[in-house]
């Protein structure tokens, strides 16, 4: 249940982003970003969010939106790239087990919509 | 009105994280972060490698991690090294152990006075993985009796960790655990991980293990 401590830690950066860009009307969404490797169940953090958002005036009528992204992967032998469905790091083309990860990590807000 | 964000959720914990890695290098303390799911063996190995750590004159620190009881830190005390004991249930019960509760045990332990603080994280192999604890290596235990393929379960535990440990090889006889299958699904997860093979119970393969973490002893 990481989903309550990654709920508390999105409303922390939202109140932040408040403080710093002066908005004073209500914000309607959310846009979430999560990578697959992250193991984030996207019902469940919505519905953490739905509790604790009810405390805060301007998040209260906010909906959370979760972007899922996938896994991308680059051989650092051969510099094939591919996208993958399941979480094996060895490249298919040339076997080799220096494998970076380009995406499907990453974990962030990338943007809020506020009431006009 | 749209409003570029660009925040990493987990940034706070990611920088206490990293301060906490520049504290403890300056003491030259090594920091280990034990992961697994509960009943995995992490305690019991504890018990088997902090006597022999100690006889070689490493001092070692100890920080449990559960949501509640301190019947780790119990099993632990004998063994006489500093322990804290965090509960995580006055966070919430969280199933992890976040940077902000590291820091301020690792104060308490007064590392300067410390070779190696090992971390034993709440019993767990989803959440731990995702937050960084400040360690200087993440390790997961994964036991016989939990079967041979949960690294693909739970890829990102096996991805975080620069140390596996297979535990309980003692009970392999009596399991339907494939151990090469096992093996092959971590190094397909995390090809570089650095593999142990343990029994707690009758000690094989704890010199070895012990070995390697002296080897990374920052003095």
């Amino acid at each position: 249940m990481h989903e309550m401590s990654i709920a508390q830690n999105i409303i922390t950066i939202l109140k932040d982003e408040k403080s710093k860009n002066e908005f004073k009307k209500p914000v309607k969404s959310i846009t979430l970003i999560t990578g697959r490797m992250n193991a984030v169940i996207p019902d469940s953090l919505k519905f953490c969010f739905d509790i604790i958002k009810k405390d805060i005036d301007f998040l209260q009528n906010s909906i959370l939106e979760i972007k899922e992204e996938v896994i991308k992967i680059r051989c650092n032998s051969c510099n094939s790239e591919k996208e993958i469905e399941e979480p094996i790091f060895l490249c298919d083309n040339c076997n080799s087990s220096d494998i970076e990860i380009l995406s499907g990590t990453d974990m962030y807000i990338e943007s809020i919509d506020i009431e006009d | 009105m749209k409003i570029q964000i660009l925040r990493n959720i987990l940034e706070e914990n990611d920088k206490l994280a990293e301060e906490i890695r520049n504290f403890t290098n300056s003491s030259k303390t090594l920091v280990l972060n034990i992961m697994s799911s509960p009943g995995s063996g992490k305690t019991r190995l504890l018990e088997n490698i902090i006597p022999i750590l100690k006889k070689q004159d490493i001092r070692v620190g100890v920080i449990e991690g559960d949501i509640t009881t301190t019947n780790d830190a119990d099993r632990i005390s004998p063994l006489e090294v500093p322990i804290v004991q965090i509960n995580t249930d006055n966070f919430g019960g969280d199933c992890h152990l976040g940077s902000e509760v590291i820091k301020p045990a690792l104060d308490k332990l007064n590392i300067e006075k410390l070779d190696l603080v090992i971390i034993e994280n709440v019993g767990n192999l989803v959440c731990p993985a995702e937050f960084d604890t400040g360690a200087d290596i993440n390790i997961v235990v994964i036991s016989t009796t939990e079967g041979d393929d949960k690294p693909v379960k739970y890829p990102l535990m096996f991805r975080q960790c620069q140390m596996a440990i297979i535990n309980k090889i003692d009970l392999l006889e009596y399991l339907d655990c494939d151990i090469n299958l096992l093996k092959t699904n971590i190094k397909k997860i995390n090809p570089t991980i650095d593999l142990s093979i343990t029994s707690a119970k009758n000690g094989d393969g704890i010199q070895e293990l012990v070995g390697k973490i002296i080897k990374k002893i920052k003095r």
